[in-house]
């Protein structure tokens, strides 16, 4: 597949419409309109249960794709399966993807998912994190970052940060299933949306993690949504890099990162984090982004 | 498996959704308490608003973006990373 050089490159063709019932400005929903504009109608999109079941609902869909509606433990087995019955009949352009959300994917369905990578199924795991338990309203995740606050993790003053656990590295986990690994933002879908063709034309299995901002839970106004995705990247919260075969490769290199503080004014879920609070979220950020600087290019896990 | 495949096709209370991409026709408009303006002399056509758009509300033509206000749920990203001031906000009913 040919590259895409900006966003004039980006098919104008769009098997997504509106109409669906996901939040003003949701960042998931962007994601998946964006990723059908390269995947294209023949694809069988296989979903755990999450803020994007509620895409399609009987008796509408936006979606022009196939559609599987999935527990949350098992969408990365569905989608094995669904993909060696494909094989059987012989169908081999049919795209078979799972969109799952970060609770699916770090917490309930980390089994089938590490199973599925770990035989190389020839499937895209598209992860769209919006660092909690979303649908449910906001409830903690493996995948929250420190210092956030989540309805099950509120400040107070025995725990004035909040969330206290720091968020797993998932990249590094799929990294060392000798998998294709990436990050993508939605403020850059040119990168995106190359990383996902790049998926597409592997024989093999490939985990594309998304940060799927989210307007009702990061508590900010839906119109931020982009600028607030591209601050992630440029603070340095959400670095855009990828690993394939245990070789890493950091995508938006920055001299400077932008100080944390700014990308966490922005959103009421970090009001009123102490300051020493965001001196060890910064410290842990900087901690993070020292070590990509330093194994660009090389062997990562 | 294509549509005339489906061996429980005609069997009533099954259901199917037979339209693709139907929910297009559901009005979200009413969601909205902003909605998006565009002034054609300030676009230079850079597609920015239209790939941002998550409910697929601007659609490209060769003039530049249309706005469908069925779809748009008035979150205002389009006018909000307009970098020429194109897209402007205006309050509903006003």
């Amino acid at each position: 597949m040919q590259e895409f050089k900006s966003l004039k490159d980006i098919p104008e063709q769009d098997y997504f419409t509106g109409g669906s019932s996901t939040c003003a400005g949701c960042g998931p929903s962007l994601g998946l309109k964006l990723a059908l504009k390269v995947l294209g109608p023949e694809t069988i999109i296989i979903n755990s249960a999450g803020c994007m079941t509620l895409l399609p609902l009987y008796p509408n869909t936006p979606l022009k794709a196939s559609w599987i509606h999935n527990a949350i433990e098992n969408a990365a087995s569905t989608a094995a399966g669904a993909r060696h019955g494909l094989d059987m009949l012989g169908d081999k352009d049919m795209n078979v993807v799972v969109y799952a959300g970060d609770g699916a994917t770090y917490d309930i369905g980390f089994a089938s998912l590490s199973a599925a990578a770990a035989k190389n199924e020839r499937i895209i795991y598209i992860c769209y994190n919006n660092q909690s338990y979303g649908n449910t309203g906001f409830q903690w995740s493996t995948a929250t970052p420190y210092g956030s606050e989540t309805k099950t993790t509120p400040r107070g003053k025995e725990n004035p940060t909040g969330t206290t656990v720091v968020n797993k590295d998932m990249l590094k986990i799929m990294g060392a299933h000798r998998v294709y690994a990436a990050t993508a933002s939605l403020a850059y879908p040119v990168d995106f949306l190359n990383k996902l063709g790049r998926a597409k034309e592997r024989d093999g299995f490939s985990y594309i993690e998304l940060l799927g901002a989210c307007t009702a839970g990061w508590n900010y106004d839906p119109r931020l949504t982009i600028k607030i995705s591209k601050l992630a990247v440029r603070c340095g919260m959400w670095p855009l890099y990828e690993i394939e075969h245990g070789m890493l490769n950091l995508n938006k290199d920055f001299s400077e990162l932008k100080p944390v503080d700014e990308f966490l004014n922005m959103q009421g879920r970090y009001r009123a984090l102490p300051p020493n609070g965001v001196e060890r979220l910064q410290g842990l950020i900087n901690e993070h982004w020292a070590e990509l600087k330093e194994y660009n290019g090389q062997r990562y896990v | 498996m294509r549509e005339e495949e489906i061996p429980y096709k005609g069997i009533e209370g099954i259901p199917i959704i037979r339209e693709p991409g139907n929910a297009a026709k559901v009005n979200r408009g009413s969601w909205r308490l902003v909605r998006p303006v565009h002034h054609r002399d300030k676009c230079t056509r850079c597609k920015i608003c239209y790939i941002y758009c998550p409910d697929a509300a601007i659609n490209w033509t060769p003039d530049g973006p249309e706005i469908n206000l069925t779809s748009c749920k008035g979150c205002m990203i389009c006018a909000e990373e307009c970098p020429t001031g194109a897209m402007t906000e205006e309050k509903e009913g006003a």
